[in-house]
């Protein structure tokens, strides 16, 4: 009697555990890909989406930034001065001048420079890429200090040359030039960003087969027509990705050296969006200013990745 | 079941942005529950064995040629009356006035801030800094004030009210390189008093010597107060309501300036080449702050030629009105302890040990003007180097740079900049440049 009993009992209690543990698994397995997913989403949460969207929320309010304060609506305010003040027009001229600027420091000297190192043999090939890359690695701070004692107006080696060639006849102040300095900072900066496409071109080539330059070259293909019918659109992924990254990041690029060098100066000829947007927010204190102009280029950005993605898709050649 | 799991997630995350959202209440509370402890100006008794810290933002500490003795300063008042009376200061250093900005933001101890004055009724406004008869007591205030140049302590009063104690303080002098001088068969005890004396050395210089006979870089952002104000031109109406510096004498006194500039002879760097410029010996004469004497003398000693000084060149015969430039020291004290340890400090880098070190080892003037005829402190000091007395006569007929209006202070001053930097150094036409700049600001002001 006591064995029945006990046994019914443990029948009967088996079934719900089998029930709950169903459950549970089927819990787990939805749960699952969330957990794994949650790492990266709190994080993208806390570095990008939060960041965004406050940009937003700020773009309409009038605020200091000092804790205890409450920021104020002020519903377009922000916009119509930003759009109203001084050196807004010039930096968004700059910013394209810097963007396109920057191309041929991207894109074509990097693409020549990978192509031509990609032949060579042994340990050259490691001297030269290391002497393109190094640029890159170096800290943009200290940089800006040495290319600007090389321009001092008087102290420095620049001109020192030009005046013993006779080039010039008077020291020229290259940053305090309006169009000496703009002219400077895209130099620094492509010089500085050279390595980063010939990296990128670099291990792109390593990727194609060497079966189709044999295949080419049978067919009577001299250099210049390997390069032009087989490198470049096995290569044209990558090119559009540099090209993206470029046009979207040249601002960012320039903005240690415009700091360092010339404060945006002489009388704002040199700056660019990005370094406006650190003025109004960090000098002046208007986060809402900093913000309205932070939004106006979050859209026209989005607008050029948007673009760019869809003529990679259709443009570029992928060799599966 | 999907569903319900993106339903809580989404709910997860608006928790999480509720949360963000939460630091700000907090802190405001936070804010408001201090100053109800804060409301009395007595201080308390601070206990020697367990030192209260604060913190001090400077820029001084991050200019070489005064990082040393400003570090000398506190540390003298950490070992000394710091150690006895239980303070801790420790030194940020801040290159571009942006560090305390930014940690006065990010809701970090910022306790004492070495400012500038033009700038110093914006912060007051927007960092919550802290008026001196509202957190000290008023007879130790008024008993530490004595023998402070009343010129000098209208500077960080706003309202009525004293924001600022002024700290560093100095009037831009003429540096003169004797070695180049002496070159060029001049001679640099009879230096140029008015500005056409300046532009004629400054080509006999550049004639005699194929270096830079004058240099006043158009971005300095101070001294140009003193070029409009000798010339008797105002940069702002007295109730700081309007800009008038496009008058018939203020651009006067820029077409004069900029004949100089372009005369050939005029240095032609930005504001950070051109000190270097001088202390290489590559220049004759330079107009800059006393602050930076220091730093030449050394840069002279090793350049093997000896460093004059000269007061700021007039205008035909119209005395000079030089202007200051430094900085005051602005309080925002959060706790009893801390207005206490606050006060010990402020007391000491201002009393007559703190402007001792601060004229001695970094070069600026002393404020209480009875220590340059005291033994004990200054009289040796000045009597070796004559530079002083120039500075010390200067600060009688002294009249302060121009505080553009808190809430388009820093917008203000750069159009002011760099319509100078235009109007100087480019071909543009100095009167349309200067009034278009004149016009932006009055519409910013409106």
């Amino acid at each position: 009697m006591s064995n029945y009993q006990s046994n019914s009992i443990d029948i009967a209690a088996l079934e719900p555990i089998q029930a709950k543990s169903k459950r549970a698994r089927k819990w787990r397995l939805l749960t699952k890909p969330y957990i794994y997913l949650a790492p990266s989403l709190i994080l993208l949460w806390i570095w990008m989406y939060y960041p965004t969207l406050s940009t937003f929320v700020l773009a309409f309010q009038n605020w200091g930034m000092v804790p205890g304060t409450a920021p104020t609506p002020v519903g377009l305010d922000n916009f119509v001065r930003l759009l109203s003040s001084k050196d807004f027009g010039i930096s968004i001229i700059n910013t394209l001048f810097y963007t396109v600027g920057l191309l041929p420091f991207s894109i074509v000297i990097p693409l020549f420079l990978a192509v031509a190192t990609h032949k060579m043999e042994g340990k050259m090939k490691n001297v030269y890429r290391a002497m393109f890359f190094i640029p890159l690695i170096l800290a943009p701070v200290s940089v800006g200090a040495i290319w600007r004692w090389l321009f001092h107006p008087t102290n420095g080696l620049v001109n020192d040359l030009l005046l013993q060639f006779g080039l010039i006849d008077s020291n020229i102040a290259f940053f305090s030039d309006p169009v000496f300095a703009k002219w400077l900072i895209l130099l620094i900066t492509g010089w500085k960003m050279i390595g980063f496409g010939t990296i990128l071109f670099s291990a792109a080539l390593t990727g194609i087969s060497k079966d189709y330059y044999e295949a080419i070259s049978l067919e009577g293909a001299n250099r210049f027509q390997q390069f032009r019918d087989l490198t470049l659109p096995l290569l044209s992924p990558m090119i559009f990705l540099v090209l993206m990254m470029s046009l979207l990041f040249s601002s960012q690029w320039t903005f240690a050296y415009i700091d360092i060098l010339t404060q945006g100066g002489p009388f704002g000829t040199s700056t660019n969006i990005y370094y406006e947007m650190y003025k109004y927010g960090f000098s002046n204190m208007d986060v809402g200013l900093s913000a309205a102009a932070a939004l106006l280029f979050f859209v026209v950005f989005g607008i050029i990745a948007f673009v760019l993605n869809n003529i990679t898709k259709k443009y570029a050649f992928y060799d599966n | 079941m999907t569903k319900k799991i993106s339903l809580s997630l989404a709910f997860g995350l608006l928790l999480l942005f509720l949360s963000g959202c939460g630091i700000w209440g907090q802190q405001t509370s936070n804010a408001s529950e201090n100053e109800s402890d804060n409301n009395s100006t007595d201080l308390v008794e601070l206990d020697p064995d367990n030192p209260t810290t604060i913190t001090f933002y400077t820029y001084s500490l991050a200019v070489p040629t005064m990082k040393e003795g400003m570090e000398q300063l506190i540390n003298d008042f950490n070992d000394t009356v710091g150690k006895e009376k239980g303070v801790i200061v420790e030194p940020v250093a801040d290159p571009n006035y942006q560090q305390y900005r930014a940690d006065i933001t990010a809701g970090k101890d910022v306790d004492v801030i070495q400012h500038t004055f033009g700038t110093l009724d914006a912060s007051r406004l927007n960092l919550d800094f802290k008026a001196y008869e509202d957190v000290f007591p008023a007879e130790e205030l008024e008993e530490h004030l004595e023998g402070i140049s009343e010129n000098a302590l209208q500077l960080g009063v706003i309202d009525n009210k004293m924001y600022g104690l002024a700290f560093t303080f100095s009037t831009p002098i003429v540096f003169i390189n004797g070695g180049l001088f002496e070159e060029a068969g001049l001679d640099p005890n009879d230096p140029p008093e008015t500005w056409e004396e300046v532009k004629e050395y400054a080509l006999q210089i550049k004639e005699k010597t194929g270096k830079d006979g004058f240099g006043l870089e158009p971005d300095n952002g101070w001294v140009t107060d003193s070029v409009f104000f000798s010339n008797g031109a105002d940069i702002m109406t007295e109730d700081r309501s309007e800009a008038v510096f496009a008058s018939e004498k203020g651009i006067e006194a820029i077409e004069i300036w900029k004949d100089i500039y372009n005369s050939g002879a005029h240095a032609t760097g930005s504001t950070t080449e051109v000190p270097e410029q001088f202390m290489a010996g590559n220049l004759g004469m330079y107009i800059t702050s006393t602050a930076l004497h220091s730093g030449f003398k050394a840069a002279a000693e090793a350049g093997g030629w000896e460093l004059y000084g000269a007061g700021l060149p007039q205008f035909g015969d119209q005395p000079s009105i030089p202007v200051n430039s430094g900085s005051a020291l602005a309080v925002r004290p959060d706790s009893p302890e801390k207005k206490a340890a606050t006060w010990e400090f402020i007391k000491y880098v201002t009393g007559p040990e703190g402007y001792t070190t601060i004229t001695e080892q970094i070069g600026y003037l002393p404020l209480r003007t009875d220590l340059a005829e005291d033994p004990n402190y200054l009289q040796g000091f000045v009597e070796e180097h004559p530079l002083y007395q120039i500075n010390l006569a200067q600060l009688e007929h002294i009249r302060p740079a121009t505080i553009w209006p808190g809430e388009v202070a820093t917008e203000a001053s750069t159009i002011f900049r760099d319509a100078i930097v235009e109007a100087v150094s480019t071909e543009a036409d100095v009167t349309k440049t200067l009034k278009n700049a004149e016009e932006n600001i009055n519409i910013l002001l409106k």
